[in-house]
């Protein structure tokens, strides 16, 4: 047996027993009222005692003099907090088990440019990062792949479904492009150990960018006079030109890690000349563009604040005080775990921000409800309004706090099992 | 927003590592007042003071007068704890792995120190005073390990911590196997490359340094003698093996690194046949499928909050492993093995409230008292008790907060880490700054 | 040995042959402008009168305008010019607006060493990667033979770097090997010519030892390399010990198995040969301080470029320092790893000072060339070691009598005296001055022409 087929086996072994902690219970038709709890909606005023009702997986009403239906399973919610799920801007939840073997992680494709490449078509949905995250009180994450420079295709998912599709809320999120970090291994998951290799600056990646989508656009004319008329030859199949035409044509943003304040100036140069969408990731050193990113409407999700600071002269802190100074100057902000073994983490980095001058109420919108903006599913979920998805989070104190307890979590109205791969461990040994 | 200054506390920092200024007016004498003080072994005082005089805390608690000439900070509304101990770090070190051969307790961490290493201002940043910073893990017998204050700026010798155990680290497990690594046409893989081999090559050195201490015996009892041979000769000295001595003679106790349950259970058994302490194993991640053998054998652990899944023996790591096995009676500390999570090990501690139930008083303990002990140096620092050093971290929320941060880091009376002054200084330089991109350039005339 | 010929028909016609065999057998260059007239095996060379100079002795005040004899290759007198007789046989060296200095001594270079010299100031933070070489037990013979190596033995003696030092006021230097832990043995050089074997003063002049690692090997860390550095200087003791106990008497005793390495150590662990430690940032200067009061070496530290900053520990135990003027900052300082702003900074403003500051704490040195190999670079840095505040005097003093009294040689060199060598630089300006330009450098006795007397 090959070293690699064996480790596979070992692995299936050992993740197998919980893959059952995936499993969501209850249908989705049930009509559920949560009583007595005190209600944080992250969009409108705090409700000091109120009821959520839960029908057909959406919010059917939320408010102090709610009406619990007949027939509604009810829940006591006494002492507890309701709060919206949270929702990670970027982790690799799924794409990745064990870092440091090789066969369990796929988040890093060979190549430079990779437009093809969905993360959604290599979700592990009953990777055991997953329920971990969700028990903590995290209900949908962006998962994104990474390396090269143009990596590929994130997806949004709600982190709970039997199948990768059924977890699918947004098969499609964002095109991500990657441009060098501050120092070699920032910027993407895993890090640079080792050698880097030469580096190519923004300046000479943008251009080349550019390029691409001169090609892919001249690609689509040339197809579509292809489509008019039959006597023209059909050009051959472009993969990279298709791949990169939802983009260029406005259909889906781009996600571009972009880090140095040099590089976040010629990114917006470069989004506004293309005429793209744009979210910038990671941004550490947005505080000196501030005004810059705030004026030309562009929103940012930070990389994880589990870092040392890039650059010395930037300060102890330069991670830290860097939410709290995009969102004062106006920049709509979100935070990310960038993680998959510590993506339950994701509320810990909004309140070190918090500690550091971001204020306390944005540091939860940039958990909530900005995410849920910027990817563009406000509509459906990143605050407890009526209409919305019923993902609820009930916690006997503030999510943000290290020492509050995640008591439930609502994926879709559907209370979901807290168990995971560290109960589960914790308690066969327990049992000696 | 340009800043284009350097933060003045660094140009501050470099000038008087320069010496050519005196640093610390305060000479060791510093009184903190108005704050809520977390003693971690005697209780939290909601309100009180706290006056430290050449270097040791005198006095703590209730409304306590300025000596003439003390600095006194007002901590109203903040938080004052001990000294945060980092239990298991690599920092302030020109180097951390001999590993060439898998046997080499002759290389001391103790002759590389690095006072110069910026990692010292980051865990001061964190609120941390003191670490045991070790070899890393490449060997089963690494070597001996240096207990320091994160005293910045002054030369390397006064960082040393003397009064702490000394300790010797050994590995297991996959880094020692070099299981990552392909072996290079034409080099041999180094051995051990199982687990079978690790224990095998300690038992073999520990078998050597028994061996040679007989022989040393031998030849000091028949130097004694009245009319010693002439033909009598010395053992030859062997820097290797006296390390080792030191351990079965209960001079220096053992620091392990290990994962699974097996290779610690079976280090435990080498530990009783050999006759020597392991005072700790390190990260053990499935320390708590044998909690109960460590409690009893008094065994303590050093440990991560959550850092898991990186390689397959982190594989069953759960975050609920410290809470767990401080909960079965096991002396546990978190440890942070990284110079940027040292700044976070209260973090860190907090987790436990949530993965172990623990209360936020015995998760501070995992940073304070309880690496304070597993160091030897429990009756000098850990706890704010008079008497003790004055080693105090002020902190703007109480340390178990997630919103929490450290304002002020103090050692024996001298502050070694002001957020205050240091976001002052950056501020008047970025002023500064603005200032002179502002300004309009005059033909000849000043800018 | 040279002897004096008197003046006959006989040493005329001699003289004739011998510059006749010269022309033919000294390689062309040789009777270039710039170089002198080297004596043929056996001859001694002339006679010197140089005059009108102005003479820095060193050794006592100056003389405004004086007058030095050279015979021999010895200084024979020196004096004010009105009170000194010029001897019939002296070649007169018009020396008017001239100074004329000791020839300056570097304590430590790496001068005509074929392989590349170890970059000066390194970080002394070795590698981290574990290597692959060793199985269960570790071999016979597991060290390089370093000890034991005569770095001459390596040497390719090259003109232009004699010119260059030359040039900029060299007349010995020190050349140490530059590669591994236990570098081995330098030599002792008066740059007098061009062979190799006539310049050397003393072989052996030192064992070197740099806080470096063995590429591939053990030690691979600086730990493992302090370890191996006691380790050894203990067992070349015992090595000794059981020598002499063998010597003694060997009836009965197992006899000591040869060992080349250890039988090298020997000598600078019993007999107190000196010892040069390479110190490349300040905390290395306290590791060899240890090392050096642990095994009572004679010892001295070379590089040494921040140890300002170990004042307090160097005045409580003082060994000789060759501190060279590498100016950049070590890779491990506090200095160099807090921006590139604040490091260059350093580098202009406070590593410059290092000499000053050694001087302000009393603590006394020899300025050395180190790894460089460009004389005129060399005196840069020294006029900028200067402008941060070292005393010219102090400079002076520290590239002539210290490092002629830490080599042991202050008996014959370091000053104008008379009975010493004659190694003697006759500069235009003062030494350290901008424009300073030297114009006749004796080595030896040997005179070498450079830069024209403008008359």
């Amino acid at each position: 047996m090959t070293k690699k087929a064996f480790l596979a086996a070992v692995l299936i072994v050992l993740m197998a027993p919980f893959a059952s902690a995936q499993a969501s219970g209850g249908a989705t038709d049930k009509t559920v009222a949560i009583t007595n709890a005190r209600i944080i909606p992250v969009v409108g005023a705090e409700i000091a005692k109120g009821t959520i009702v839960i029908r057909n997986g959406l919010i059917a009403a939320v408010g102090a003099d709610v009406a619990v239906p007949a027939g509604a399973e009810v829940f006591d919610a006494a002492g507890l907090t309701a709060y919206p799920g949270m929702i990670d801007g970027y982790s690799s939840l799924g794409l990745v088990e064990i870092s440091g073997v090789a066969a369990t992680a796929d988040g890093r494709e060979t190549g430079r440019i990779n437009p093809q490449v969905r993360s959604l078509e290599a979700i592990r949905y009953d990777s055991m990062h997953i329920p971990i995250a969700r028990s903590n009180g995290i209900t949908a994450a962006v998962v994104a792949p990474s390396g090269g420079v143009i990596a590929g295709v994130s997806c949004l998912l709600r982190l709970d479904g039997w199948t990768n599709r059924e977890m699918a809320v947004k098969p499609a999120v964002a095109m991500h492009i990657e441009l060098p970090g501050l120092r070699a291994g920032r910027g993407g998951f895993g890090g640079g150990r080792g050698a880097a290799p030469t580096r190519v600056e923004a300046p000479a990646l943008l251009a080349e960018l550019k390029q691409l989508f001169a090609a892919a656009r001249a690609y689509e004319k040339r197809r579509d006079a292809a489509a008019k008329n039959k006597l023209l030859a059909l050009p051959g199949f472009d993969e990279t030109s298709e791949a990169l035409l939802p983009l260029i044509k406005g259909e889906m943003p781009a996600m571009i890690s972009v880090h140095s304040e040099r590089d976040i100036r010629a990114a917006i140069q470069f989004v506004r000349e293309e005429g793209l969408k744009a979210v910038f990731y990671g941004v550490e050193q947005g505080f000196k563009a501030a005004d810059e990113l705030a004026k030309a409407g562009i929103p940012v999700i930070f990389g994880s604040l589990y870092d040392s600071p890039p650059v010395w002269e930037d300060g102890y802190d330069a991670l830290y005080r860097n939410p709290g100074i995009l969102a004062k100057a106006g920049v709509k902000i979100a935070f990310s775990s960038s993680s998959a073994s510590v993506a339950k983490d994701l509320p810990y980095h909004a309140a070190k921000a918090a500690a550091f001058g971001l204020d306390k109420a944005e540091a939860l919108r940039a958990v909530t409800i900005n995410t849920a903006r910027i990817l563009g599913v406000d509509k459906t979920m990143g605050s407890l309004e009526q209409g919305k998805a019923a993902n609820i989070v009930l916690a006997d104190g503030d999510i943000l706090e290290l020492r509050a307890n995640i008591k439930k979590v609502y994926i879709d109205g559907r209370e979901t099992d807290l168990s995971n791969r560290y109960t589960e461990l914790l308690e066969k040994f327990d049992k000696r | 927003m340009r800043n284009a200054a350097l933060p003045r506390f660094a140009v501050f920092a470099l000038i008087a590592a320069a010496g050519l200024l005196p640093v610390f007016a305060d000479g060791g004498d510093i009184l903190i007042k108005n704050a809520t003080i977390l003693t971690v072994t005697k209780g939290v005082i909601p309100k009180g003071d706290i006056l430290v005089v050449d270097g040791i805390i005198k006095e703590i608690g209730g409304t306590i007068a300025a000596p003439p000439g003390v600095r006194v900070v007002d901590a109203a509304g903040r938080f004052v704890l001990p000294g945060i101990i980092d239990s298991h770090t690599h920092i302030a070190l020109a180097g951390t792995n001999e590993g060439s051969e898998a046997i080499t307790p002759e290389a001391d961490v103790g002759t590389v120190v690095n006072a110069d290493d910026t990692a010292i201002l980051t865990a001061l940043s964190g609120g941390v005073t003191m670490v045991h910073t070790m070899h890393g893990s490449a060997n089963p017998i690494g070597g001996p390990n240096v207990v320091l204050k994160t005293k910045w700026g002054r030369p390397s010798e006064d960082l040393v911590v003397k009064e702490a155990l000394p300790t010797l680290k050994f590995a297991l497990g996959e880094n020692v196997k070099q299981s990552g690594r392909t072996v290079q046409p034409g080099q041999t893989q180094r051995y051990p490359a199982t687990r079978m081999g690790a224990n095998a090559i300690i038992r073999r050195e520990f078998a050597k340094a028994r061996n040679y201490m007989a022989q040393w015996d031998r030849y000091d009892q028949a130097a004694k003698a009245k009319n010693p041979p002439r033909t009598l000769v010395p053992p030859r000295k062997d820097l290797r093996l006296e390390v080792l001595a030191e351990v079965l003679r209960g001079e220096r106790v053992a620091r392990v690194h290990s994962y699974q349950a097996t290779e610690t259970l079976e280090f435990m058994e080498l530990a009783k046949e050999f006759g020597f302490k392991i005072q700790c194993f390190e990260h053990i991640w499935e320390g708590y499928k044998i909690a109960d053998e460590m409690a009893a054998a008094g065994i303590g652990i050093s440990v991560f909050a959550d850092s898991w899944a990186y390689k397959m023996e982190a594989a069953e790591g759960i975050a609920g492993m410290a809470g767990y096995c401080h909960n079965r009676g096991v002396l546990v500390s978190i440890n942070s093995d990284s110079g940027e999570r040292i700044r976070r090990l209260f973090n860190d501690a907090a987790k436990t409230m949530k993965y172990g139930g623990l209360s936020e008083e015995e998760a501070l303990k995992l940073v304070t008292i309880n690496p304070a002990i597993q160091l030897g140096v429990d009756r000098i620092v850990g706890s704010l008790e008079a008497g003790k050093q004055g080693d105090i971290a002020i902190f703007s929320e109480h340390p178990m907060s997630a919103y929490t941060r450290c304002d002020m880091t103090i050692i024996e009376g001298d502050v070694y880490f002001d957020r205050e002054a240091l976001v002052k200084e950056r501020e008047q330089a970025e002023a500064e700054a603005a200032k002179k991109a502002a300004a309009p350039r005059d033909k000849g005339g000043v800018s | 040995m040279r002897h004096s010929l008197r003046g006959s028909a006989s040493l005329v016609l001699t003289v004739l042959v011998i510059n006749l065999v010269a022309l033919t057998v000294l390689p062309p260059s040789a009777a270039a402008a710039t170089a002198a007239t080297p004596p043929a095996a056996g001859d001694v060379g002339p006679t010197y009168a140089i005059r009108n100079c102005r003479i820095v002795p060193v050794a006592g005040p100056a003389i405004e305008k004086g007058a030095i004899i050279v015979r021999d290759g010895l200084i024979e007198s020196l004096g004010p010019v009105e009170k000194t007789n010029i001897p019939d046989d002296a070649e007169i060296v018009e020396a008017e607006g001239l100074v004329a200095y000791p020839g300056l001594i570097s304590a430590f270079s790496n001068l005509f060493l074929e392989q590349p010299a170890r970059a000066a100031a390194g970080p002394g933070a070795p590698s981290e990667a574990p290597t692959q070489a060793r199985t269960q037990e570790p071999e016979e013979d597991r060290f390089p033979p370093g000890p034991g190596l005569f770095v001459l033995d390596q040497l390719k003696p090259k003109k232009p770097t004699v010119e260059s030092f030359h040039k900029a006021g060299f007349t010995t230097v020190l050349t140490a090997p530059a590669r591994g832990i236990f570098e081995g043995q330098s030599v002792l050089l008066n740059l007098n010519g061009e062979p190799l074997r006539p310049m050397v003063i003393r072989n052996g002049a030192a064992l070197h030892i740099n806080f470096t690692t063995e590429r591939g090997g053990y030690p691979s860390s600086l730990m493992g390399t302090i370890a191996h550095i006691r380790q050894s200087f203990m067992d070349a003791g015992y090595y000794a010990d059981r020598q002499a106990q063998y010597a003694k008497g060997p009836a009965g005793l197992k006899r000591t198995e040869y060992d080349p390495r250890l039988e090298a150590l020997v000598p600078f662990v019993r007999d107190r040969k000196p010892v040069v430690f390479q110190c490349n940032n300040v905390e290395d200067v306290k590791r060899a301080l240890k090392i050096i009061a642990e095994f009572k070496l004679n010892a001295m530290l070379a590089g040494a470029n921040e140890a300002w900053r170990a004042a307090d520990v160097l005045k409580k135990s003082p060994v000789p320092l060759l501190v060279a003027l590498d100016f950049r900052p070590p890779a491990s300082s506090l200095y160099a790893t807090q921006g590139e702003e604040a490091r260059k900074k350093a580098e202009a403003e406070i590593y410059p000072a290092n000499a000053a500051n050694l001087a302000k704490e009393g603590i006394g040195f020899a300025l050395v060339s180190g790894s460089n190999g460009d004389g005129a670079a060399f005196l840069k840095a020294v006029r900028a070691a200067i402008k941060a505040g070292l005393a010219e005097e102090d400079a002076l003093k520290a590239l002539t009598v210290q490092p002629a009294r830490y080599l042991g040689v202050d008996k014959s060199l370091g000053t104008i005296e008379a009975g010493k060598i004659a190694n003697i630089v006759l500069v235009k300006g003062g030494i350290f001055d901008d424009k300073a330009q030297v114009a006749r450098v004796f080595v030896d006795g040997v005179l070498f022409k450079y830069a024209e007397v403008s008359k």
